[in-house]
């Protein structure tokens, strides 16, 4: 499994993808959009973990950039706060969302299930 | 002098709960970073176990992660104190440079999404002035929305206090885009802070500068 972190907190990403990499994922992380679409173009990617807010980028923006360089690859959004609109928004443009700070079993569990359905 | 409160109507408590979402989410952020370094400890304890060597690098790097966090989050809540205390008092002699220096850091996360950033420079002598705190930190931060929203991304903006013989000047530098005119939305409520602060406004388009005329 491939996994792309983009998140401006570099160590919030730079921990997780540690993490993630303990749980047999191949892990690379970027904390501008701009880092994140340039790894995309070198790599290919299963599937993106985004935040929602970033500095000038919102992760809905992001995501349609990524979706140009990486037809196919999956979402899931990272949020401050699970507002409603965060919940419509995880619903209808990803595989779903998780509120920080995040249970790192039930992240794993939402890449495999979403990787499960490609 | 609650006056001045009715005056501004629901936008000073709309200024309020913005500035609240604000340290909301970044402490938000904190406790993240602070819960996937405890994660890690526990994945490197559970790797020990099992046999793997523990690498003293990467402890002291998940320690110092540790202190990183708790010192930002001490230094947002003290933020969050001083301007939750700002709103007690109704009149008080003021050091503009201290109030600047409160509402840039508070004000640091919406620039920061516009990819900008804040800069603050202090006076020779400090200034001082008697007013109603949470009006000025209100007033500030609506100028520094119009200032951000003028200007273009990877820019930093400047907020410099500065007495002349007659009067207290606060400017905010930097702008890209400023226009004579800048729109100022209704519902802010500026024009009544503005009003109740006794303070004018005015742009140098030229110069990047917006100035705050407060005494």
């Amino acid at each position: 499994m491939r996994i792309l972190l983009v998140d401006d907190e570099t160590e919030f990403v730079a921990t997780l993808a540690e993490r993630l990499s303990f749980r047999n994922m191949e892990v690379d992380y970027a904390t501008k959009a701009a880092e994140a679409i340039e790894l995309a173009a070198r790599k290919t990617y299963d599937l993106a973990v985004l935040d929602m807010k970033m500095p000038g980028i919102s992760g809905i923006e992001l995501k349609a950039m990524l979706e140009k360089q990486c037809p196919g690859m999956k979402y899931i959004f990272l949020t401050g706060h699970g507002s409603e609109e965060d919940y419509r928004t995880g619903s209808s443009e990803a595989s779903g969302y998780l509120v920080k700070p995040i249970n790192i079993d039930i992240l794993v569990a939402r890449i495999k299930k979403a990787l499960e359905a490609k | 002098m609650t006056v001045q409160y009715d005056s501004i109507g629901g936008s000073g408590l709309q200024f309020f709960g913005t500035v609240s979402a604000s340290i909301s989410h970044e402490l938000k952020n904190v406790l993240a970073i602070i819960n996937e370094n405890a994660g890690l400890l526990e994945d490197l304890t559970f790797a020990a176990r099992r046999g793997s060597p523990i690498d003293p690098d990467k402890l002291d790097r998940t320690v110092q992660n540790f202190s990183k966090q708790i010192h930002r989050a001490d230094e947002i809540l003290k933020n969050m104190n001083r301007f939750a205390h700002s709103v007690d008092q109704f009149e008080s002699q003021i050091d503009l440079h201290d109030l600047v220096v409160l509402v840039a850091n508070l004000a640091a996360r919406k620039a920061a999404m516009g990819r900008i950033s804040l800069a603050t420079t202090a006076p020779a002598q400090p200034i001082h002035l008697t007013c109603n705190p949470f009006l000025l930190e209100n007033l500030v931060w609506l100028c520094l929305e119009l200032a951000i929203a003028a200007t273009g991304a990877g820019r930093t903006l400047t907020l410099i206090p500065e007495k002349t013989a007659s009067t207290i000047l606060l400017h905010i530098t930097g702008i890209d885009g400023l226009s004579e005119t800048l729109p100022v939305p209704d519902e802010t409520g500026f024009e009544a802070i503005r009003a109740a602060l006794g303070a004018t406004m005015t742009t140098d388009p030229a110069g990047h500068t917006l100035t705050l005329h407060l005494a």
